[in-house]
């Protein structure tokens, strides 16, 4: 038994509820629009919690990302990011930085430089920013400070001893330990189980008698990322000081503490912040008038129907269901967006899984214009008030070229510029 | 620098089937015996089948000879080995457009090969294998049955093990060997993974290194053997598909049986003629046909999530009309003793069928022990085949059930999808063939079920790392090195299968390898390294 | 509980295929565990929801048909929530539970079920018709004595055409009949054209927890036929969580025939605040003691959505002050089950419960809060037993205690569920 049908009228309709559909929201808020997001939790808690630029250009690992995004936009000049100005660009990140700021989780402002974040298995890969928990991480490789690094039993692929192993060469001041966490015995255990019980005083507390013994004139100590789930940064303040030394977090497999914590912080934040978030309902079909659209969405009891002047479109790629394939081609699942692709299935993927030049098909994707407006095989736009951003756009890679949270950031930022202006 | 030197009675080339069968037939008369491998146990046809054992029903019309063998030896090893079957049972079905009179002879050419064919209606046939289409034009119940190939030749190896000290060495290529007087003194090896020289001593050697024998047999100066290679593939599905073994009846072509795996279905087979054994994969246009062809006899398959394709080929006796199509090659088998090449102590068993692999090791058993001057007779065909704790882990489903049972909370799970608990992996360090020598990631999947499952070792190959990092087992950066070859290693199975299911699971195994690992980075590092 | 012998070996995968396209299919997992992670089940029995889903793909029919893990899993439907494919594993976990040998079951909720198919009232605490009509005419006897300011309060029972139809958890009326008064009260307040059935009137469905579709068909039926006979234009879920789901969920799955809306009392209670029908507000609550609020899975995740939860919000911050609401994190439709709901509480299995509600103890200690309020009876026990078991000072309390506490209208004897900082809070002046 349905009770029928709710509606809502919003100025934008985000749908997608990734890096990208959450930064147009905020976006889309901070120009004065009037926003409403939907979509299914997707693929946002498979991230690392690092933010990247532009960390690999030409297959190079490159340390200053605005010099790689002037090159990006000679050699790659349909990349989504090439059509964008550095300025606008760290404007962006700036903006979404500052609102996550706001809303409770702190990360290291639009640099000039790309950061060495730290990795689980004792590598490091280029970012731009990082989450405030996990920058002393960094500041203690590069001085190679004398660093403990803590795992858990029962927690699985994170290894503080493969840390320790793989960073050995470059940092020889670091040691390992293993703990039990406190009221974890005998069990296997999830990052995120442990950062909900690191929200309550009493487990902070025991685990940080657990640490001291351990110290030894360290002078930091990494944890996987289990410090708290909704205020991360009040959670090490506090563990800092009865530990007396710098706490950094280091990311872990999935399912991850990172993801989780920015999801939760949007869907608890949003409603405060006047979007309608809906973050549980897929968008099930759009129809398109010359003024907007309506979306058409069913909830468990209750369906939504959401009149919407403009749409922007940042549902990502397989994972996340913006994208699908059968054996023949693949197709966007929403609006049959067209896209260009090749004949065969076995140009999909080339033969060695890590070439560095990455697999063609992640540079498949839906086709926009200078305003990110999805166009047609003529050039012309789909519909006037469609927009997309993020992941689903075609002609990057963004694992390979470390320009994820960059990608979706950036390109945000301009399809809701662009639709606040078609929007007057 | 000296060069590391072994010794033993008897030197068997070669770590499939028949080697191991041989190794553990020789055990067995109380022969000692070094199996060396280039790779690692099932390196070449026996991990690339789709792990029939064959009642001979697939044989019966065109070789009746090897079906009566066939019939055979798979109740030898019902028998003897029963926990690496599944006496699952099989069908033959015509569905429309099939040949209706090739059907209608085939339970003249079983009862000729004496294997049991039973005559079923269309909606009996449905009743043992819903999954069938309406329209059915035939169908016969045959004793097929599935034999695990890898437990099977870990328990040969392991059992030969526990007999006499026989020892099994992974990694060891033969470069050549010594011979003096037309006796083969020793094998000259290289252990592929140091790089070190190695010579093995014995006083007989025996070939069995399958698609490699041909190769092997001319580096000891013999060219009597001759090899066609048939490149079969094979497709994986996600869950089992059927109950039994379902065959098309019609003459052996692509896509014309599904094979259960235990949790899995096998689907196969292709049959292409290729020149060299190494270096092959399945590629999209052969994964194409055999799903096209399948599902004209299993419409679900059309539905169905494969995980993975793969693809073996099968060392095939060289004779008049086989060189064109490798599929009306005689699947005997042949045991060269080389005198007329002027050895007097080396043997190469060559050709033949997995289901007939312990009579190949007992016909190259007999001859060796005979060389030797030990008068023990076979006993393969009587002595039950022992299990092992280390060696039951590669059964499908095997590792889960035990995990559940032990109901031990304190025992982690660390490959998700089949369930391979911490324990097991120990166990398998501990005492699987091969676990004197450094065990990797790849050496403990091949012992298990390590990423077989659903997300192909996607996040177990960097749960286990880790796991292997915390027992000490990888102390340098090399283990990460060998977590990247595993991943790429899985990978050339994954591709041609990616669409539907497997693009969101690939996607996410590209964002947790390159992503959160630096896969990609540390790869192109090494690679300019290395140039 | 141990494994059990009797029962069915349900075939999962053919099972899931059967729920198609609804359950999504089980097949598109990607094995990233996000469901495990963030559900309380995890690790009972050893299972978790990836668990549940990979056994099913590994054809460990056996084990999944006996696991006692499928009475843990309190069918939240977070995992669902948060799989990006979608997969929801409480539908197979339904099944499991169907497949059980009755007197295998956990008896609690066994016996419940079979109470409630005793009588057509369908109370699980063998309340007959005639019981409750007896207890509500007692009980507004006693108030219209005590408490002279309602002296002319009605309590319609079976009255045709009344606009509202408002059921009634059992524990009221059988343990604590003065429970009943605070809501009677509300609704008297509000001028609300209304009436209790004598027939369906009980707020619980245990048969729905046993996993037998044929009873819990059974009691949605009756319920329909109540209501549908009183010609009341909307059916108003009382402070309860599953009983809210269990109706329009059950009119769905059996496809029964409702002239009636289903709506849950917190809408109405924030629809009549909007509307200055309930003027209430926060001046009562003057030390700024502090609340929180759990989101019933059933009322909020498995039913109405977000909205539920705003509305939720919207009440407790009108009753108790903005400054002085904390939420629990995560919340809303991410909120978390307690590890009270699909039928765990009544179970007999505490120490599995309770390892499950430890999750949702700290929840609530890391809100710091002095109360949390939930409107579903299950939830409020379990956060109460919780609270005692693990050492919590907190005070779990229903929405009505504190509406009519605002107005000024809540009696001595209706302050079971307050502590002591407010038992003497707003009493009503002596009359």
């Amino acid at each position: 038994m349905k009770r029928g049908t709710r509606k809502i009228e919003t100025q934008l309709a985000v749908i997608g509820t990734g890096i990208a559909g959450f930064a147009a929201s905020i976006f889309a808020r901070q120009r004065g629009l009037d926003v409403a997001q939907f979509g299914h939790s997707g693929a946002m808690a498979y991230t690392t919690g690092y933010l990247d630029l532009l960390g690999v250009h030409d297959r190079r690992v490159r340390q200053d990302p605005w010099a790689a995004l002037d090159e990006l936009r000679q050699d790659e000049p349909l990349h989504p990011m090439s059509g964008l100005s550095n300025t606008s660009i760290r404007a962006a990140f700036d903006g979404f930085t500052d609102a996550l700021g706001e809303m409770g989780i702190g990360y290291t402002k639009a640099g000039d430089r790309n950061l060495s974040g730290l990795l689980p298995n004792g590598l490091a890969k280029p970012t731009f920013s990082v989450p405030d928990t996990m920058l002393p991480g960094i500041t203690a490789l590069e001085s190679g400070a004398r660093t403990l690094v803590v795992d858990f039993e029962g927690l699985q692929g994170f290894s503080a001893k493969a840390f320790e192993v793989n960073f050995r060469d470059r940092w020889p001041a670091l040691r390992s330990a293993r703990l039990t966490f406190p009221g974890m015995e005998n069990r296997q255990v999830f990052p995120e189980v442990l950062a909900r019980s690191l929200e309550t005083s009493v487990t902070q507390q025991a685990l940080a008698e657990l640490i001291r013994p351990l110290l030894n004139g360290v002078e930091y100590v990494g944890l996987p990322a289990i410090l708290g789930m909704h205020m991360p940064d009040e959670v090490r303040a506090r563990m800092e000081e009865i530990i007396g030394v710098r706490l950094f977090e280091i990311p872990t497999i999935p399912p991850a503490v990172p993801g989780i914590r920015l999801r939760e912080t949007f869907e608890r934040s949003f409603p405060e912040m006047g979007v309608k978030l809906e973050p549980q309902l897929k968008v099930a079909e759009v129809d398109f008038r010359s003024s907007g659209a309506t979306l058409h969405l069913h909830g468990p009891m209750e369906d939504l129907e959401v009149e919407a002047s403009a749409v922007l479109l940042a549902t990502g790629r397989f994972l996340s269901g913006g994208l699908k394939s059968d054996q023949e081609s693949l197709s966007e699942t929403l609006l049959d967006l067209p896209i260009s692709q090749p004949q065969d299935r076995d140009e999909w993927f080339r033969q060695e899984y890590l070439d560095p030049r990455g697999h063609p098909i992640n540079r498949l994707g839906v086709e926009v214009d200078g305003r990110f407006q999805p166009v047609a095989a003529d050039g012309a736009p789909i519909h006037e008030r469609l927009f997309a951003a993020g992941a689903i756009l075609a002609h990057q890679d963004w694992v390979r070229q470390r320009c994820g949270a960059g990608l979706a950031i950036a390109t945000a930022h301009a399809a809701t510029e662009a639709a606040a202006a078609a929007l007057g | 620098m000296s060069v590391r030197t072994y010794e033993a009675d008897v030197l068997v080339i070669g770590g499939g089937a028949t080697g191991s069968g041989v190794m553990r037939d020789l055990a067995l008369r109380g022969i000692n015996c070094i199996l060396i491998d280039r790779k690692d146990l099932n390196a070449g046809a026996s991990g690339g089948n789709h792990g029939l054992l064959h009642s001979g029903g697939r044989y019966a019309t065109a070789d009746a000879e090897t079906a009566a063998e066939c019939r055979h030896e798979g109740d030898i090893l019902k028998r003897l080995a029963p926990e690496c079957i599944d006496d699952c049972g099989g069908l033959f079905v015509a569905v429309v457009g099939d040949d209706e009179a090739f059907a209608a002879k085939f339970p003249e050419h079983c009862r000729v090969a004496g294997i049991p064919c039973e005559a079923l209606s269309a909606a009996e046939a449905r009743e043992r294998e819903p999954a069938l289409p309406e329209a059915i034009l035939a169908a016969y119940a045959v004793p097929d049955a599935t034999i695990d190939p890898f437990r099977i030749v870990l328990e040969n190896v392991g059992h030969a093990e526990r007999l006499n000290d026989s020892s099994y060495l992974p990694h060891m290529e033969i470069e050549g060997f010594e011979i003096i007087d037309g006796t083969v003194a020793k094998a000259l090896c290289r252990d592929r993974r140091s790089g070190a020289a190695v010579e093995i001593r014995a006083r007989q050697f025996v070939n069995a290194s399958g698609a490699w024998a041909e190769k092997v047999a001319r580096l000891a100066g013999c060219s009597d053997v001759s090899l066609l290679y048939s490149k079969g593939t094979l497709l994986i599905s996600n869950t089992r598909v059927t109950n039994g073994v379902v065959n098309r009846l019609r003459l052996p072509d692509d896509g014309d049986i599904l094979v259960p795996g235990g949790t899995v279905s096998l689907l196969g087979t292709s049959s292409v003629t290729v020149d060299d054994p190494d270096g092959i994969a399945p590629t999209v246009p052969e994964v194409d046909r055999i799903l096209a062809e399948g599902a004209a006899m299993l419409p679900v398959l059309n539905e169905t999530r494969f995980v993975r394709a793969f693809s073996g080929v099968r060392p095939l006796l060289k004779s008049a009309g086989s060189e064109a199509d490798g599929r009306k090659a005689n699947r005997g088998f042949a045991l060269f003793d080389h005198e007329d090449q002027g050895l007097s102590n080396f043997a190469t068993v060559a050709g033949g069928k997995f289901t007939t692999f312990r009579l190949m090791a007992e016909k190259a058993g007999d001859l060796v022990a005979a060389r030797l001057g030990n008068a023990e007779p076979c006993k393969t065909n009587l002595e039950p085949l022992p299990s092992g704790d280390a060696l039951r882990w590669t059964e499908p489903g095997a590792a889960a059930r035990d995990w559940y049972k032990r109901a031990d909370p304190t025992d982690m799970v660390l490959c998700e999808c089949e369930m391979v608990a911490r324990s097991a992996v120990d166990t398998i360090l501990a005492d699987a063939p091969g676990a004197e020598d450094h065990m990797s990631l790849k050496a403990i999947a091949l012992r298990s079920r390590i990423g077989k499952g659903a997300c192909q070792g996607a996040f177990c190959s960097m749960r286990v790392t880790s796991h292997l990092y915390d027992r000490g087992v990888y102390d340098s950066p090399d283990g990460l090195r060998q977590m990247r070859d595993f991943v790429n290693e899985r990978y050339k199975g994954i591709r041609p299968v990616l669409w539907g299911a497997q693009m969101p699971q690939t996607e996410l195994a590209e964002i947790l390898h390159c992503g959160l690992a630096g896969m990609d980075l540390a790869a192109a590092e090494e690679g300019a390294d290395s140039k | 509980m141990g494994a059990h012998s009797g029962g069915n070996t349900l075939d999962f995968l053919k099972v899931a295929n059967d729920l198609l396209p609804d359950g999504a299919s089980y097949d598109a997992c990607v094995g990233c565990g996000i469901c495990a992670s963030g559900c309380p089940a995890s690790g009972l029995f050893g299972m978790d929801p990836r668990r549940f889903i990979n056994m099913a793909m590994l054809g460990m029919n056996e084990e999944l048909s006996t696991t006692p893990w499928v009475w843990a899993c309190t069918q939240c439907k977070r995992c669902a929530y948060l799989c990006p494919m979608g997969i929801d594993v409480s539908q197979l976990v339904g099944a499991a539970r169907g497949a059980w040998a009755t007197e295998d079951k956990p008896k609690g909720i066994v016996r419940s079920c079979a109470a409630q198919k005793l009588d057509e009232s369908t109370s699980a605490m063998g309340l007959m018709s005639e019981d409750f009509v007896e207890i509500v005419e007692e009980t507004l006897e006693e108030l219209h004595e005590n408490q002279p300011r309602f002296a002319d309060l009605k309590v319609p029972i079976d009255k045709k055409g009344a606009k509202f139809v408002i059921n009634q958890n059992s524990r009221e009326p059988a343990v604590e009949p003065e429970e009943m008064a605070p809501l009677w009260k509300i609704l008297d307040y509000v001028g609300a054209d209304w009436t209790y059935s004598s027939k369906g009137w009980a707020a619980e469905n245990f048969c729905m927890f046993t996993g037998d579709l044929d009873s819990w068909k059974e009691m949605v039926t009756t319920r329909v036929d109540a209501m549908n006979a009183l010609e009341s234009e909307i059916w108003i879920n009382t402070e309860c969580g599953h009983s809210f789901f269990t109706i329009w969920q059950g009119i769905e799955k059996f496809g029964l025939t409702a002239n009636f809306e289903a709506e849950s009392l917190v809408t109405y209670y924030a629809q009549w605040i909007r509307e200055g029908k309930l003027p209430v507000n926060s001046d009562w609550n003057k030390n700024n003691v502090k609340f929180t609020v759990q989101d019933p899975c059933q009322l909020v995740r498995k039913s109405i959505g977000d909205q539920a939860a705003e509305d939720l919000r919207f009440v407790v911050k009108t009753l108790v002050g903005e400054e002085n609401f904390v939420d629990m994190q995560p919340c809303r439709s991410a909120n978390y089950c307690c590890g009270g709901g699909g039928g765990f509480l009544q179970a007999g299995m505490a120490s599995e419960r309770r390892a499950y509600g430890k999750r949702k103890f700290d929840q609530v200690i890391a809100t710091e809060a002095d109360y949390v309020l939930t409107p579903c009876h299950n939830c409020h026990s379990q956060i109460e037993d919780v609270g005692d078991h693990f050492g919590g000072a907190y005070t779990v309390t229903h929405l009505w205690t504190l509406i009519c506490l605002s107005l000024g209208i809540l009696g001595p004897d209706e302050r079971k569920y307050l502590g002591p900082d407010l038992a003497d809070i707003n009493l009503p002046e002596e009359e």
